[in-house]
């Protein structure tokens, strides 16, 4: 897996909208962990938990992949970026 | 001025207009207004007894003259033999204008741009069912997208060949196009040529919009007739309708009753002219506008009462207002891309649309408003007003200046994508290529966008007073090129920018030989991360942590290995072209491209972005077929 980058989650957003919304997902696999709150209200808005099984890096490329969410109209503050970046880096970071 | 004189005449272009051409030219106005003073007389015979007049001559001159009737300035065409005795009416027709291009797809995605930016009507011919298979992607995307635009192609020759299925035919030609066409038909004598061409203009044009086709054998076009030829306006049915006042009344009542109205804006608000309209009665209520994907913005994105864009097509995705009451729809066709409805929960939901065979089929309607949006529009804001009363003022500024807080904070929170920390990066985030390109923009610029993974931010759109945008929805590929061209030729005065994805980019770049042959100077600018990287993660989201995920072998994807050279192919076509690979290149490429457009010049930008998203590599796999490996010959 450590050879697979940088990554975006919502690459398919724009071309094929609400295909994660057909059920409302749960946090399922989601440890807890200081930011789960922020990023399960924040994310789950359009993402399916699929989008992020696969998907391990480091910190600051999650907080690259949650810039590009803001480029997408993802409306969130500076502060709520820093949590879910923290909580992603230390959950889906990259395996040693 | 033989060419000014014979489209005045025709009634192709107003006084004005001929006018203008004239002092253009090169004639003083004092000249110009001589010569049309000579013509009145002559246009006023015309008008009289052109409405509706008598053509003797080949059906292929019947064909054009009635195209001339049809209000037809532009032809958009390959070549076809068959057509032969349609080019040689062409020649003594000079206000007809004939635009080879070299493929069908982008050629009938040029006519689709031009129609859309100029509202005037147009038609793509093409070679036997050979050639329209190349069109009907196109077709597809007029036909999703309400795009009025009239296919022709002949069929093989009544006299000597049909029924043999010899060279370039197929049984049953007409029935190929009837599932993605509102008429289509085939002329059964070469004196109905006219009246063939006429209904596909007709049925066209009559809301709400699509495509047509109209047929006929090869060899009507030879033959000599007498037919009758009449003006476009003596068989519009001029479609424009008010919607039932019980409805406006019903309507008007839920909507000053609401506690948190919202309204949805789309395409025929853009077509209809009815932007000021949909934004006057937004500020009546105070009630906050959003829109769902379409191809234009129907809303000024400046406006207080923006609210943005649907993210995932679904109204709950919103941030504000969470909790709308009352939902109306102004000309969106809420193409559902979900089984789930698109509005959902307990809410009332007024539908406003000319398009009424697509209202009520997945969204229950509380109150249908069958109508010309413009005129809708406007017997709804009078309704409102007479219900208003100052404790309902009161009500609608309170819930406009909380939507406009609302506005402020979205923008300022937008513009935090600058803060990436792979800002800039090289080779670039997709991001910093729309950044760019929106500080680059003129302020009344005409954006065409075909990149369908990638979101436009900073551009602000405000198509009456600002920058325009013509996106898609009907996502046949390779449209972007040949619209922005189509765009440019129907509104020469605008900066047109192309924004395009690589994978986009190469299902049609033939649009580009147009733009140099045309002198069209559009910029075009590719994002081009050697992948269709859209299908790439929708493909992981449905099988994750499968096969493809856990050897990253992906098939579909990676469109490097070699790369390709977008720069080089414009070049191909005539068209003055570079590679951008950082921010810095980006931003003085920029610069070129804006000084060949200046010097009348199309100009074509490859900028380099970074492939992102689950499972890239930095050499991503390909399938080990190497041909050359395996001869046992080297030739």
């Amino acid at each position: 897996m450590l050879k697979f980058g940088a990554a975006i989650l919502g690459a398919a957003l724009i071309a094929q909208p609400a295909l994660a919304q057909q059920k409302k997902p749960a946090a399922v696999g989601f440890p807890d962990a200081p930011g789960k709150e922020v990023l399960v209200s924040k994310c789950f808005q359009c993402h399916a938990p699929t989008m992020w099984m696969d998907l391990r890096q480091d910190r600051r490329a999650w907080e690259s992949t949650l810039y590009r969410m803001v480029g997408r109209g993802a409306l969130w503050t500076q502060d709520d970026i820093r949590q879910m970046a923290d909580y992603l880096g230390n959950v889906y970071g990259r395996k040693q | 001025m033989r060419e000014l004189v014979a489209r005045y005449l025709s009634q192709s272009i107003s006084r004005r207009t001929f006018l203008k051409g004239m002092t253009s030219a090169g004639f003083s106005l004092t000249a110009a207004n001589g010569i049309l003073e000579s013509l009145i007389p002559v246009a006023h015979a015309e008008d009289g007894a052109a409405a509706v007049k008598v053509v003797e001559g080949t059906g292929a001159e019947c064909f054009a003259e009635q195209l001339v009737a049809s209000g037809v300035k532009y032809i958009f065409g390959n070549s076809a033999s068959e057509d032969a005795h349609f080019y040689e009416a062409l020649v003594d027709r000079p206000q007809l204008k004939y635009i080879l291009t070299p493929h069908e797809g982008p050629g009938a995605a040029m006519a689709a741009g031009y129609v859309k930016a100029s509202g005037e009507p147009t038609i793509v011919m093409q070679a036997a069912v050979v050639g329209l298979v190349n069109a009907m992607g196109q077709m597809f995307n007029a036909y999703k997208e309400q795009t009025p635009l009239v296919f022709y192609s002949y069929r093989t020759d009544q006299s000597g060949r049909a029924g043999r299925d010899g060279f370039e035919e197929v049984a049953n030609q007409e029935q190929i196009v009837q599932p993605m066409t509102k008429y289509s038909w085939l002329a059964r004598r070469p004196d109905m040529i006219p009246e063939t061409v006429r209904r596909a203009f007709k049925a066209a044009w009559t809301p709400p919009h699509g495509p047509t086709y109209a047929s006929w054998h090869s060899d009507y076009n030879d033959e000599r007739v007498r037919a009758q030829i009449i003006r476009q306006e003596r068989v519009d049915p001029r479609m424009r309708v008010r919607p039932n006042p019980d409805e406006v009344q019903r309507a008007a009542k839920l909507l000053v009753e609401a506690r948190m109205p919202v309204m949805i804006v789309g395409d025929e608000v853009y077509n209809a002219k009815a932007i000021g309209r949909a934004v006057k009665l937004a500020e009546l209520l105070g009630m906050p506008v959003t829109q769902a994907r379409q191809i234009y913005a129907s809303y000024p994105e400046t406006h207080p009462l923006w609210v943005g864009a649907l993210p995932v097509g679904r109204l709950s995705s919103l941030d504000y207002p969470k909790n709308p009451d009352v939902v109306i729809n102004v000309g969106n066709k809420l193409q559902h891309n979900s089984p789930n409805p698109m509005l959902g929960g307990d809410l009332k939901f007024i539908d406003m649309r000319i398009d009424s065979l697509s209202m009520g089929n997945i969204i229950p309607t509380d109150v249908p408003l069958v109508a010309d949006v413009a005129h809708g529009l406007d017997d709804l804001t009078a309704a409102v007003q007479q219900l208003v009363t100052p404790a309902l003022k009161d009500k609608a500024a309170a819930r406009a200046d909380e939507t406009r807080r609302f506005h402020e904070k979205a923008k300022t929170l937008r513009d935090l994508v600058m803060k990436s920390p792979d800002w800039n990066r090289a080779p670039m985030i997709a991001d910093r290529v729309t950044r760019e390109v929106a500080q680059f923009a003129d302020k009344d610029a005409i954006i065409v966008h075909e990149a369908g993974s990638v979101a436009l931010h900073g551009f602000e759109f405000d198509p009456e007073r600002g920058r325009d945008l013509f996106f898609y929805y009907g996502a046949h590929l390779g449209s972007g090129v040949g619209t922005a061209a189509g765009v440019k030729l129907a509104r020469p005065n605008r900066q047109v920018i192309c924004l395009v994805g690589d994978g986009s980019f190469v299902f049609g770049p033939t649009a580009l030989w147009n733009m140099a042959r045309l002198e069209l100077p559009v910029i075009t600018v590719v994002y081009n991360n050697h992948a269709y990287s859209g299908p790439h993660s929708r493909v992981i989201e449905k099988v994750p942590g499968g096969r493809m995920v856990q050897t990253g072998q992906f098939f579909h994807d990676y469109l490097g290995n070699p790369d390709m050279n977008m720069a080089l192919i414009a070049k191909g076509f005539g068209v003055e072209a570079e590679l951008a690979h950082s921010p810095e290149e980006l931003r003085a490429a920029l610069g070129r491209a804006r000084k060949s457009t200046a010097d009348g010049k199309p100009y074509l930008i490859d900028a380099q972005v970074a492939r992102v998203g689950v499972a890239w590599a930095d050499k991503p796999w390909t399938p080990p077929i190497r041909v050359a490996q395996e001869r046992t010959r080297k030739v």
